[in-house]
Formats: C-alpha cells, structure tokens, sequence
C-alpha cells in the first residue's frame, strides 16, 4: 500500500525524517519496501520561456512556439490562448509520463514537429487550471527542473501490510502507528455530520436478508449532486498515492477509503427500483454484469446487494453496470458496511476478482468505523458535488458484537518476551495505540490488566497478541539477547540420515557428483520409461495447478531426472558424466490420503570410464564399471550376503533385455543396476549408451548392521591354487563359483575369479573360466600334501556338475 | 705381503665410495671377490708362504674379504635406496593417473552445515513427508480456511486436503502430537510453491526449528539465532529482528542480517537496505499447543524457519536459484 507524507501529515505532525520514519516503521512491523520521491515524474519538465510565437500553417487554433528549455531552443505546438513571447511556462520533454498516463513522445502535429510539450497545471497534477499552459513566476531560472524550481516534494512510501493488521490499509492507520512511535498526538478528521431529520427512512429502506454475510450495513442518502471533476485538493491526495481521480462523488470513495480504510460504494439512487436495498445471497446459476463489464457466474454463497428488482453489486466486491454513477446522476446512495471476511474471501477467489475493496474486507474492516465513513464521505461529497446530505442515516446491524476485554498477566508477558516491563510501562505502551486499560481488577492484583482493544484491531483475541503489541512498541532489538538450557540429552542421528550422510561420501569417493533434480514428473514418465500397466510407478501423485507439464505430477522414479540432467550436459558438450541422486519418489496409494514416500539412491554413468591421456586411450565404461560402484557402496556398508540375478527379459522397461541385474538381499529386491534401453535414451533425446542403478534406502536400511564383531586374522600362511574349466558361455560365474565352494572343508577359505576367456583355441559357444581357491588353516602351516586332493575334488565336481572339460 | 693385502683392500674401498651405479658395484666385486678375484687370488697364494705364516696371514686376508663383502653390499643398498643418480629420473609434472572424486550438491554443503550448528546446540533432526495434509500444513497451524495468510504461500494442491507442504512446519505438528515437552527439533527438507522467477524455484529447501520447554523466551530465541548466525557467516554479521507475521507464532519476528556483500552499506543483493532477509521466527502460538494437547501455561517455546536455497545464494555468490537445479556439472564441480 502507498502513502504519501504529505497526506499523513493532515492526522500526525511527522519530526522525523523520511529514511529515519522508514527505518522506524519497518521495525514496529509496517515493512516499508520502497521510499520514493513523488514528484519524480516531473524530472523531464523543465522551466522553459516561449522566444517566438507563429501561427500554425495547417490550423487555425494552434501555434507553433519556439522555446528555450536551458539547453536548445525546440519548436512546440500549442494551442494555449494565454501563450505569449517572453512567459515562462513548463516545458515537458518526451519521454515525461503525465499523471493520466500519458506518455510523451516527439511527434507531427498537423505536419508540424513538436519536440516537447507546454503543460497546464491540470496536465501536470499541480492544479486545476486546464484553461491554458502554466504561467510561471518570471524570477525563476530558465533550464531549471520544475519540481525543485518550485519547491514540489513529497515522499511515498510503499508499505508491505502483513494480512494481520487491516487497521493499517489506511493513512489513519499508518499515522496512529507514527504516533505511537513519536508519542505524539493523532488528529481525526471531523467525522460528524448533524442531520436535521430523519427524512432518509422515508426515502429508502435496507433489508438484510444474510446476516452472516452481512452483519452491519449502514446507508447515507445524497440529493442534488452535480457530477464533475473533484477539486484539486481531492484530486491531488488521490493522485499522491496512485489513484486516478474519476469523478468528485467516486473521488470521495476512494478517498475516505484510503484515509479510513473503509470501503465505500456509491448507487445512483434513481437507477434503484423502487429506492431499496436489499441484502441477499445469489440465486444458484444466477449471473451478473460488474463494472468492468464482465459478466460474473454466481453461486448461492456469494452476497448480493440488490434493488427492489435485481441485484446492483457483488457485496464488497464490486458495483454493477446497472447502478453506476453516471454523468447525469443527481441522487446518490452511500453503502458504508461490514462484510464477513470470510464470505468476501471465497467470492473473490471463485471469481478469481480482486479489488481494494474485497482486499480489505477479506483482511477485516472496523465493525465499528462504518458510521463514522459514512459521515465523512457525505459531508465531503456535498461539499464537492454542491448537493446535500438527506438528514439521517440507516444502520441495519444483525451481526452486532461487544468487543470482548483481555485479562493480560505483567509477569506472564515478561515470561514469554524475557523482559522486565512494569506494569506501568506495559500500560502506556497499548494506551499509545488505542487499546483502553480497564480500572476493574482487585486492588490486590499487581500483575493483572483488563485491556479492551479498540473495534479496528480484529487480529487481537488473546493475550499473546498484546503481548505481541507491547513487544513490537518496546523494540525488539531492546529485548534482551538470552540463550535456552539445552540439557545434554541429544540423540543420535536416525538410521536414515547416517545412511544418506554415508552414501553421499561413498558416492564422492566412486567419482559421482551429487545433483538435485526437481521432485516433479511428468505425466507421461510412465510410458517414457515404458513402465507396465500394472507397475506402482504408474500411481501418480498428480498436482491439480502444475506450473508447467512436466512438472505435472510427484516423480514415482529418480531415472528420468538423471536423464534430464544427462540431455542438459550433453547439450553443454559434457558427453562424461558420473552423477547420482538422493531423493524421495512418490506412489500413490488409493486406499490412504497421503502417498507412500521412498528414499531412493539413483546413480548414472556415462561415457569414458577415464578420458584419454597420457596414461592410455579412452575406455567407454561398460556395464561392469557401475556394477562395480554398486558392489563397494554394499561392500562398504557391510552388506555383504548379496545378489545379482538376472532381470528376466520381460522385467526389463527402462533397461536393456540381458544387460540388467535386479540386486537382492536377504530375499528383497534392494534394486537394479544395467545398462538403459535404446528406447527409453531415444525418448529422453540421448544419442550416448548409459549405465545406472537404483537402490532402495527402505530395503537396505534393515540390512544395515549395528554392530560388527571382529573375526581373529589368520596366523598362518596360504596356499593357493588355481583351476581352469571349460564351460557353455550360458553358465553364470556366480553358479560355478558357489558350487565350488559348496561341501568344501573347512580348509577351503576362498574361491575367487581369476579370468574369463572366449575365442580361440576355445571352441565356439564355450568359454575358459579360472578360479582361485585359497586354502587355509587356522591351527597350522599347511603342506602341499593336504591340499592336493581337496583341490583334485573340487575340480572334479565342477567337471561332473556342469559338464565342463579342462583345458587341452 | 701384509701391507699388499691390506692395500688392496684400500684401494677396492676407494672404488667403491666412487662406483655411482650398482652394476659398477658388482663389477668391484667380481673383479675382488670373484673366482678369479684379486682377493681370491691372494687366498690361494697363502698356501705357498712359509708355514709359520700362514695362520695370521689367512686370518687377515679373510677379515678383509669379508669387510669387502660387506662393503660391496652396504653400497649396493645405499644405490638402491638413494635411487639412481645415472638414470635421469621422471617428468613429475606429468598428471598423475586419475583417482575418481565427486563432488557434493552446494545445497547439500549448506543444509549440512546448518545442521551440523543446530545439532551441536542440542537439536536433534526430524523429517517428515513432503506430501502433506492440509491440516498438518494449514489448519494445525492456524491457518484457517478461507483466510488470507494462505495468499502468503502460493500453494501446490493435490486435492482439497492433500497439498505439497508449502513450508517445513507441518513436522512441528507432527513432532509435538508425538512426544511431550521438552521439543529440542531442526527439520530440514524439501518444501514446494507455485513461483518461478530468479529468485523462486517451484522446489525449494528449508531448515526449522523448534523449542519448546519451560521459560522459553523471545530473548532465548534472539539468543539462538544469534548464535546461528554468527556460525554460519561470522561474528561480525549482525542481526535485526523486526515484527512480521506468521499464523502459528505469537509475537512473530523477521530476522535481517547484515548485508554479507556490502556490510550493510547498501548493494544490489540488498536491494540497497543494507540488509537481508533470512529467517522468520517467532514463539509458538498457544493454538498450536491446544491443536497437539500441550499445557500451554506452562510451555513455551519458539520456532523458526530458513531457506537453505537463499543462504547457498549468499555463501556461494550465486545470483540465479535456478542454477541449483540445473544439475551443469561445470557448475557442480565448482563446490
Ligand atoms: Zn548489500
């Protein structure tokens, strides 16, 4: 909100300096965003004087003037009756914005350049003599900026009002908050208006039909008012804020609004069948045609002001086509009411129309400050429309309610702020705003105030907002800075963060790199994954008002934002990339309100396994790289009775069919790791083959082990032995392997891979396959001797097990 | 006879202290201790001397055969040891073979780093869902329906009761509902609203606070922050608590701090105030006491909220919040 001090000015005397009053309001919680110069647009309007007055060869009533501006003499078309060689007058140049909104350009009058503008007090916001250009005093220096040649100044602030304080959307309101930081007095405007009769009941009558939606709603009736400009004081205070002054009766709305914070609505009484108002909710299905000349749908919740006939206004909202002050309007109609926030709120979010009205209503206007408009505005509209007010007002108040009085406790007030206030101290603090102390408390009680807020303050309704209050008056920056007891009971971090704190290092330590992509998916990132029907990742969590469409619903997946990320890079030249995520994914679940959340850990490797130099050639990683990330991450974490088995052809969506291992422990799925599908890169726009894996925090955090017990290392030497077989390609390692270390004594520590080899001398569809085995033990130095036909059995078996054939 | 043996053993030892090499070292062997060795030869030649003699010249000779033995050795170490001086050594300017190194997220670095201060303070860590009831988001908190402090959070809505949490907050309900006081909690997390501009994201991150005891003051949480504040950046950055306002905190504070760019002189980041902006903070309002059961005349507390986002933009110097989710790894790789 914007207020001028000048306007302020007319309620509080302002000491203090415009940047020290901003700084001061900011810190009683009225943030000012922006302290502006108000006559800033007059910076392109200088003193000029007209040197040559000529007729204007294509019109008769206009003149072509050559001016001096301090800096050039420019050619100016003007058609003033009052211009005259030698008169200084303002000279706008192109570019100045008029208070209209017109904005100035150079242009061809008539086939005549004008390279600027000679201005009326009326075109400059100054006064409102539109008659002819401004004549100005001969003393001043040509070439000078009229604001300073004139002494024009006025500071606007812009206020950032927080919705809890309504009672400061309106200078009154900014003015008793100054006041209350000065310690000065406010002045009110006079808001009496003697009524002779009450004649106005014989006139009209108001009927509240909704008392909920409406609980007060006073009316003024106005006789014999010509519509017109407003003078120009009126004009002016309006235009020191940033309204545009309309016409002297709408002018006065607005003015008293912005001065008392009261929204006020002006009919034009002969356009009201049968000089009635009525106060009702819409009919279902009921439309209406507002101001701006839209036509709004209503609904049954929504409150109408209507006429003997139709309705004439959205209550609180906006006015009507039908009841709008016209030129000819001579009888006028003043609304001056209290709406239900509540009921304000929803029609202007239904009908998705804001106005300064509805703002302030949703926001909580004074139930208390209806009558006292109402007085204000009639008093100023017959003063500047030459009508009269209709002796008399009508307050139809259904809704009526006492402010109720706080019981405040000095010492709990300085409990919860850590101050040590007197009672005294707290008192005039809220007496400086408004807020009456009450004399009723036992004489006894030392500690206790009654407080009865004033009606404007609707936020106040328990002790913490006085508390609040007085906090906010005594400066929260003289509270004294303490620190809480914080006993030594902290508790370790969860399984989950220690986890993600690890993983993050580990994931550093592999040469990944940490992205964070957003939360949100697509619709469609079903399909781009070519996920099946009856896959839960399908179960979107979707957003009903997305800011865009691929960011349309909850991601159930961290891939298709690795792969974002990897098109992103590419696009950037960036073709190598080691990237990883942590991040939660959400499926919906239909038989709960909220989704299920997972942690996820996502990692993705692309392109070189190292880059080309001086140490050898580019390597493309493969499928066995990130494989092996996955098995030290598990490895580090002491998850070691893993699995990878192979996806079977008909699982594979998002990976490629015989290049995709589903990872299991302790008979769960703990994720998946292979190479993606040409399809799916296709659909994310990548030209380059990717590797990831996926790992579900949930399943791995049971696997995690509290604690590690420590096995005895081994005293004595080993001796290894190796076996080399020949096998059908088809047979996985992983099958070999563990049937070598199957029915083995003791003395068998370990079997290891040492080598695969396919092509010759090995025969087309057969491949050589090396084991290690480690024999060892724990009593003894081992001889040769007991070895041998341990290792002899063992060789045997996996030649009679898998067919297999030793090497020639 | 004596003195020949005893100078050839000198002069071997002369050859050695020169040899710079092992193969010269084991030529001075060969040519000494060798089969055909001057040494060797000496040996056999004692068999030729007068008998009485024999005994103490074998003696010696065989002394000096070893020492030279040892001698031979000892250099042959030392070569090994002090390397080659012959050889020429290698290029150590040339790259050495690269070690993978990731690289962590700067928001992660920060949220950690909040974290890490609050933890050290007492605070435990608490999480929550991100998906989130109005109720827990809203209502619980005292924003009522149909009030106009919902207009501060441009909200994501799921269904009318289900929205993307809009702030960290929802988990103060949710903490509260589960244990009694005393409530010593930071959660941090993700948090959604519906902007995007330079400085919004539609995801964001967020670390609150939350302290609920016996004798909690405004000054205790002037206090905390304080002390955050002055970890985070530096003791010199001071703070400015202002009212605000927030539904579920009762006296509410905004929390400016110093300019960290222009220490308060006033810059483009500031917006020429000399201040920014970082917290927002307030105690605890006793409807959120009544909504979770909590004796509210004997409780009180304070909380408080940050966006991790907006202090990884001031420690980083980062001036577009959307870089942070870009994912550039010429931009990650800087952190
Ligand atoms: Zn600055």
């Amino acid at each position: 909100m914007k207020v001028s001090l000048s306007w302020l000015n007319d309620y509080v005397n302002i000491e203090m300096a415009p940047s020290d009053l901003a700084e001061a309001l900011t810190m009683v919680g009225l943030e000012i965003e922006s302290v502006s110069e108000r006559y800033r647009y007059l910076d392109t309007v200088y003193v000029g004087r007209i040197e040559e007055i000529g007729p204007h060869p294509n019109a008769d009533k206009l003149h072509l003037c050559r001016v001096d501006t301090g800096r050039e003499q420019i050619s100016v078309v003007c058609g003033a009756p009052n211009a005259e060689i030698g008169m200084l007058s303002p000279i706008a140049l192109p570019g100045t914005e008029f208070p209209d909104g017109f904005v100035l350009e150079k242009n061809v009058i008539r086939g005549q350049t004008s390279a600027g503008m000679l201005c009326s007090e009326g075109e400059l916001g100054l006064g409102d003599d539109r008659s002819g250009i401004m004549s100005l005093d001969p003393s001043l220096s040509v070439g000078d900026q009229l604001a300073s040649a004139l002494g024009l100044s006025d500071t606007v602030f812009e206020i950032e009002i927080t919705p809890n304080r309504p009672d400061c959307l309106s200078v009154i309101g900014v003015a008793r908050e100054i006041a209350a930081i000065q310690n000065s007095r406010l002045t009110y405007p006079d808001f009496k208006l003697e009524d002779k009769d009450n004649s106005i009941s014989r006139q009209t009558s108001i009927k509240i039909e909704a008392p909920d939606h409406c609980p007060r709603y006073v009316a003024r009736l106005l006789e014999d008012i010509q519509i017109k400009p407003s003078p120009f004081w009126l004009q002016e205070r309006l235009l020191s804020v940033g309204l545009r002054p309309i016409n002297n009766i709408v002018d006065v709305t607005n003015f008293v609004l912005m001065e008392t914070g009261q929204p006020l609505h002006a009919f034009d009484f002969d356009r009201l069948s049968e000089n009635r108002i009525v106060v009702r909710t819409a009919n279902k299905g009921e439309t209406f045609i507002t101001l701006d000349q839209k036509e709004r749908f209503l609904d049954a919740e929504m409150l109408m002001i209507c006429d003997g006939a139709k309705a004439v206004a959205i209550g609180g909202v906006m006015g009507g086509l039908n009841s709008e002050i016209e030129d000819d309007t001579t009888r006028v109609l003043l609304e001056s009411a209290y709406f239900n926030p509540v009921s304000i709120r929803r029609t202007t979010k239904q009908l998705g129309l804001g106005t300064d009205a509805a703002y302030r209503f949703e926001r909580g206007v004074d139930p208390g400050g209806t009558i006292t408009a109402a007085n204000r505005a009639a008093k100023l509209m017959a003063e500047v429309s030459g009508g009269r007010a209709v002796g008399g007002l009508i307050d139809e108040y259904p809704g009526r309610q006492s402010v109720k009085s706080l019981k405040l406790s000095t010492q709990k007030t300085n409990r919860l702020l850590g101050t040590r206030l007197q009672r005294k101290q707290i008192e005039n603090l809220l007496k400086s705003i408004e807020f009456t102390i009450g004399q009723k408390t036992a004489a006894k009680d030392k500690d206790t105030l009654v407080v009865t807020p004033p009606s404007f303050r609707v936020d106040i309704s328990r002790p913490e907002d006085l508390m609040e209050e007085v906090a906010r008056l005594f400066g929260y920056n003289n509270i004294p800075t303490t620190f809480p007891q914080m006993p030594a009971t902290g508790r370790l971090s969860t399984k989950e963060i220690n986890l993600r704190n690890r993983t993050r290092l580990l994931m550093n330590g592999f040469g990944f790199r940490e992205a964070i992509n957003y939360s949100f998916a697509h619709r469609q990132s079903g399909d781009h994954l070519r996920l099946k029907a009856a896959d839960p990742r399908r179960q979107l969590v979707n957003i009903l008002n997305p800011l865009t469409e691929d960011q349309a619903a909850m991601r159930t997946s961290l891939v298709p934002g690795l792969l974002q990320t990897a098109h992103y890079n590419f696009a950037q030249q960036i073709k190598n990339l080691r990237i990883f995520e942590i991040g939660k994914i959400f499926i919906d679940e239909t038989s709960q309100q909220l989704p299920t959340e997972n942690e996820v850990l996502a990692g993705l490797w692309t392109g070189s396994r190292y880059e080309a130099s001086w140490h050898g050639h580019e390597a493309q990683c493969d499928f066995y790289d990130i494989k092996g990330v996955v098995e030290a991450f598990l490895n580090a974490l002491q998850i070691n009775d893993v699995q990878f088995s192979r996806l079977p052809e008909n699982e594979c969506t998002y990976t490629r069919p015989g290049y995709s291992a589903q990872i299991l422990g302790n008979q769960t799925r703990l994720g998946l790791v292979g190479q993606l599908h040409p399809q799916v890169l296709a659909n994310f726009d990548l030209a380059q083959a990717a590797f990831l894996f996926e790992l579900n925090f949930d399943n791995l955090i049971p696997l995690l082990k509290d604690t590690t017990v420590s096995r005895p290392t081994p005293k004595f030497p080993a001796i290894f032995r190796d076996i080399t077989i020949i096998v059908n390609t088809a047979l996985e390692t992983r099958e070999i392997i563990s049937t070598a270390l199957k029915q083995s004594p003791e003395l068998v520590e370990d079997v290891r891979l040492l080598s695969v080899f396919e092509g010759t001398p090995i025969a087309p569809g057969n491949k050589s396959v090396s084991l290690r085995v480690t024999y060892r033990s724990p009593q003894k130095t081992l001889e040769d001797e007991a070895v041998t036909p341990i290792h002899q059995s063992i060789a045997d078996r996996l030649v009679k097990t898998f067919n297999a054939s030793l090497p020639a | 006879m004596d003195n020949s043996i005893d100078q050839i053993y000198q002069e071997a030892l002369q050859e050695l202290k020169a040899a710079a090499d092992r193969q010269t070292v084991e030529d001075i062997r060969v040519r000494y201790l060798g089969r055909k060795g001057i040494i060797t030869q000496f040996l056999r030649n004692i068999s030729k001397l007068p008998a009485d003699q024999r005994p103490a010249a074998g003696k010696q000779a065989n002394q000096l055969k070893n020492l030279l033995d040892e001698a031979c050795q000892e250099t042959t170490h030392n070569l090994e040891t002090v390397g080659e001086t012959a050889a020429g050594g290698i290029d150590v300017s040339l790259p050495g073979r690269p070690a993978p190194c990731g690289s962590l997220h700067p928001i992660t670095q920060i949220n950690q780093r909040i974290c890490d201060i609050f933890t050290q303070m007492g605070f435990d860590i608490a999480e929550g869902p991100e998906v989130e009831l109005d109720y827990y988001n809203f209502e619980a908190l005292n924003f009522p329906k149909d009030h106009p402090a919902r207009d501060m959070q441009d909200t994501f809505f799921v269904s009318d009761d289900v929205v993307l949490r809009t702030h960290t907050s929802p988990l103060q309900i949710r903490t509260m509902e589960k244990q009694p006081p005393p409530v010593r909690i930071i959660m941090p997390g993700k948090v959604y609203r519906c902007d995007s501009d330079l400085t919004h994201t539609p995801m964001f991150h967020q670390v609150e606070g939350l302290l609920v005891d016996e004798n909690i003051s405004f000054g205790d949480l002037k206090g905390t922050l304080t002390a955050f504040v002055h970890q985070m950046f530096d003791e010199q950055t001071s703070l400015r608590f202002r009212p605000g306002f927030f539904p579920f905190t009762e006296p509410s504070a905004e929390v400016d701090i110093l300019c960290v760019m222009c220490r308060g002189k006033g810059c483009r980041v500031c917006s020429r105030t000399g201040w920014l902006e970082i917290l927002g903070s307030g105690m605890v309002h006793p409807a959120l006491y009544e909504n979770v059961g909590y004796d509210a005349d004997r409780y009180t507390g304070f909380a408080f909220g940050m966006g991790v986002d907006r202090i990884a933009m001031l420690k980083f110097g980062i001036d577009d919040i959307r870089k942070f989710f870009e994912n550039d790894i010429r931009f990650l790789s800087q952190f």
